[in-house]
């Protein structure tokens, strides 16, 4: 089992949900995260201020699949999340231990 | 899924028959259980008594069976107490005791006022009567002796569970134990009223019969004390959820409201220094109201005919009196536009409006307000009701933290008009279409019928129709996307509206639950807001209007070029005025129009343009003392500029000598021609004060990429008479030209947006250095 923590761009939510519905993938945590990559934030000026914007919004989505499926949803979730242009995000894959389904126990892939 | 099986709640006489038999049920256990346990026991007497909803006769299945285990000095022995006990959690009980003396149970308690208050509810249940007489008697001294105490105790207490559900009883989802308007506030209205005994209490028996009913309900469906009306259990409970939801809020205003009256009516023996610190207020009476401990009371029978009893509340964050809300009841205000936006434009609008909905007045006035009153509309982020959300989006603008968005109410002019555009924007829903565009057919309405003015009209229609597109933006458009802004700043219009559904978008998400407006969305939204912002300011020179359909027409040649705000900020009949002042031109060298709309003056002035022209305008306007606010100044592409001045007369020069419009009408045309001197108008007049502590530090910035042809400079710096002559005094002496104009004054601080061209060309970084001092020069007004 592989944990996919993939951070995006906020705009690329619904695409990226349809996308990885359209293969059968549902589950799923989003969240709303701020942060910057190397792109370390960029200056805007207002009123002739200039304002340091440090924390881009993006939004995190986080899953847990099966190994034989991890090529495939993580090349899906690349090719929905991708505009080509700076700031598109990061994808991050995991190794997990085990996973374990509360209410009756299941384990391993069965949990998912 | 499989269909809900709706099971309506049950009728008042199966309530109470189920409540009476329960509680039979369960009083007989309670008895049984003694009888084998302490009845059998020869250790020290105790009493049974049963407290809370159980002492009251009103025990609910599934509900906790609540019971006093009173005690002489000595205790009965332990293990026949757990044995009395388990023996009630065998029968399927879910016993919940206390042990206590008599000593105990008339003592001041100070951090658990609780248990003082569910002896209230004791009743005697079986064991040794004399314990119980006992406790009878003591504890009658001692409620007596302390009743200013305990009531107060009963308020905090309710106060502070009131306030973890935001004060409301408009939930989506409440919970009918602990919201406003449940359970909680019916017992804690008998209790006070079993303290101090008053006269004049609503029936509140209905109330307590439909929220019985559907408890019950709710307990049965879930097996335990579950107490959320969840959507899913409205839709068990009803064929029709949202009848339902309406007829509970129903019961729980009148629950709610009684609530507070007693809560008052309560603290109000408290002669504490806060009490008389609340007090000063009363300084603030009148002839016709006043006031006391912040509420507002009415000094005659009937209130003032207009709006000015909900003003006098905005003006100063009040609330209504209980008696005078009783005698707001059928009250039809006579209000027209201009009462409203006097109402709206004051500090606390949201508390006078607050005001106008707890009495009613609010759908007397404008019965629209009917079609959200209690409307519920499901999602999976609203909180509150339709009704309450408006009333949390306009409370929301007073306390906002963030200071960007802070400046931007600070400044806005047009506060009124935005509080207005919130009452009126979820005023569609529910209607089975779009609920923007029917809410921009009611607002029209509304407004046509209050008499206002049709620009005015046409800005709350626009913020009503748009008010979801900034939010919708901030999730669903790339930011990056340069179309993106384009079509936004497209939509919006002006840096004006954009300003007003910046603030009108904040109030809405805000308003959607507590947590809505997360660091996240603020973002979003500011990020999408200065995206607007820079479309909007670079368009003002690079998008001009070119081949407009009646091409060879007088009204297209006059277009021509012009930049595209001149159309989206000016109506027909105002461009009708101006080609009319144009044709004036085949003449005379200077057309000059001055009128006066609403407190200020707006001067129209049309010429071939020249260098100077706008500074010997700006100086001759200042000459007279007058202080401009606002200036826009274009240019068509065949040379000729429209400049309009927007000046206010703080002299009262133009208002007491009407004379004086024709002479300055003379004097802008004499400079215009170069007949007069601007730079000696204005020598005589004395120069500003000495810059004050908290002045602003002057802000000037250059931008080359803003526009195609031409220099952005962008200047922030405080506002002063004549600052706008020196400003353009020194932009013609360095030899540049101004190309547009756009001029604004916020709260003191003038927003000054040029682009410049020297020789028809971008300014050189050696010319914006020596500009940018002079300019700086200029704002310190040197």
């Amino acid at each position: 089992m592989k944990k996919i923590e993939a951070v995006i761009q906020p705009h690329k939510i619904e695409e990226v949900k349809e996308a990885l519905k359209a293969i059968g993938v549902d589950g799923m945590t989003i969240t709303e995260v701020r942060g910057h990559g190397r792109q370390k934030g960029h200056k805007e000026v207002y009123r002739g201020m200039e304002y340091q914007v440090d924390l881009l919004p993006k939004v995190k989505l986080e899953m847990v699949v099966p190994d034989t499926r991890l090529e495939e949803i993580v090349g899906t979730l690349t090719s929905a999340a991708r505009t080509g242009k700076i700031g598109d995000g990061k994808i991050f894959v995991f190794d997990v231990a085990n996973a374990i389904r509360i209410r009756n126990d299941d384990r391993g892939d069965a949990a998912l | 899924m499989t269909d809900l099986v709706v099971t309506p709640p049950p009728s008042v006489e199966e309530v109470h028959k189920t409540l009476a038999s329960w509680t039979a049920e369960v009083e007989e256990k309670v008895r049984d259980s003694y009888a084998k346990t302490f009845g059998k026991s020869s250790g020290a007497p105790v009493a049974i008594l049963a407290v809370g909803g159980f002492g009251r006769r009103e025990l609910f299945p599934h509900s906790d069976v609540d019971l006093l285990l009173l005690t002489g000095a000595a205790l009965p022995p332990k293990a026949v107490i757990s044995e009395f006990l388990q023996t009630l959690w065998d029968l399927k009980l879910r016993p919940s005791h206390s042990v206590h003396t008599i000593e105990e149970c008339t003592a001041e308690q100070t951090d658990n006022a609780e248990f003082t208050i569910s002896l209230l509810d004791r009743r005697f249940l079986i064991g040794d009567q004399n314990l119980a007489e006992s406790l009878n008697k003591s504890l009658t001294i001692f409620l007596k002796k302390k009743a200013v105490l305990i009531a107060n105790q009963i308020a905090a207490l309710a106060e502070g569970r009131r306030a973890k559900h935001q004060n409301t009883i408009y939930h989506l989802e409440p919970n009918i134990k602990e919201t406003p308007g449940g359970f909680r506030d019916l017992q804690t209205i008998r209790w006070l009223q079993a303290i101090e005994p008053s006269e004049n209490k609503p029936d509140l028996q209905p109330a307590f019969d439909f929220l019985a009913g559907i408890r019950i309900r709710l307990h049965e469906r879930a097996g335990r004390d579950q107490n959320t009306l969840t959507f899913e259990t409205q839709d068990g409970l009803s064929a029709d959820p949202s009848d339902l939801m309406r007829t509970y809020y129903r019961h729980a205003r009148l629950v709610d409201r009684t609530m507070r009256q007693a809560i008052e009516t309560a603290t109000e023996k408290k002669d504490s220094l806060l009490g008389r610190f609340h007090d000063w207020r009363s300084r603030l009476s009148t002839t016709n109201f006043t006031v006391s401990r912040e509420r507002v009371l009415l000094r005659n029978a009937t209130p003032p005919p207009d709006l000015t009893l909900f003003e006098f509340v905005a003006r100063h964050g009040l609330r209504l009196g209980p008696r005078t809300v009783d005698r707001l009841n059928g009250f039809v205000p006579q209000a027209k536009w201009e009462d409203w936006k006097r109402l709206l434009s004051l500090p606390h609008a949201s508390a006078g409006l607050r005001a106008m909905q707890e009495s009613g007045v609010l759908a007397a006035a404008l019965p629209e307000w009917h079609n959200i009153e209690c409307a519920v509309v499901r999602d999976f982020y609203h909180r509150y009701t339709v009704d309450e959300h408006t009333l949390v989006a306009i409370d929301s603008i007073e306390h906002i933290t963030d200071g960007r968005i802070k400046e931007l109410v600070r400044e806005s002019e047009h506060l009124p008009i935005i509080r207005f555009a919130l009452l009126m924007h979820d005023i569609g829903k529910g209607s089975g279409r779009d609920h923007s565009e029917q809410a921009v057919e009611i607002a029209g309405r509304v407004m046509g019928r209050l008499g206002a003015p049709t620009e005015e009209i046409d800005a709350v229609q626009f913020l009503v129709r748009d008010h979801l597109v900034l939010s919708s933006v901030m999730t669903s458009r790339d930011l990056h996307d340069a179309s993106t802004a384009k079509h936004l700043a497209e939509r919006v219009g002006t840096l004006e509206q954009l300003k007003m559904l910046a603030i009108l978008t904040y109030a809405d998400i805000s308003a959607v639950n507590p947590q809505a407006m997360t660091p996240w969305r603020l973002e979003q939204l500011w990020r999408v807001y200065l995206l607007v912002h820079e479309e909007l300011t670079k368009e003002l020179e690079s998008s001009r209007i070119h081949d407009t359909s009646g091409a060879g027409s007088p009204q297209a040649q006059f277009l021509e070029g012009l930049p595209t705000r001149y159309l989206r900020t000016h109506s027909n009949s105002d461009v009708d005025a101006h080609v009319q002042l144009w044709r004036q031109l085949e003449s005379r060298p200077v057309a000059v129009e001055i009128e006066q709309a609403r407190g200020v003056y707006k001067l129209t002035l049309l010429t071939a343009d020249k260098s100077g022209l706008f500074a010997s305008v700006a100086a001759a306007i200042s000459s007279f003392g007058l202080n401009i606010v606002k200036v826009e100044a274009f240019a068509n592409t065949a040379g000729v500029v429209v400049d309009t001045f927007t000046f206010s007369d703080p002299h009262r020069t133009l208002e007491l000598n009407p004379t004086e419009v024709d002479r300055l009408r003379g004097v802008v045309r004499r400079v215009v021609e170069g007949k007069l001197d601007a730079d000696k108008l204005l020598r005589g007049r004395p120069k500003p004060l000495a810059p004050g502590k908290h002045r602003l530090a002057p802000r000037i910035t250059f931008n080359n990429d803003a526009s195609q042809a031409a220099t952005l400079v962008e200047i922030v710096a405080e506002d002063r008479p004549g600052l706008l002559y020196d400003l353009a005094h020194a932009i013609s002496v360095a030899g540049c030209n101004i190309e547009v104009v756009l001029i604004d004054t916020e709260a003191h601080k003038a927003l000054d947006v040029f682009y410049l061209t020297a020789e028809r060309k971008k300014l050189q970084a050696e010319l914006q250095e020596t500009l940018k001092a002079s300019l700086e020069e200029a704002c310190s007004g040197k």
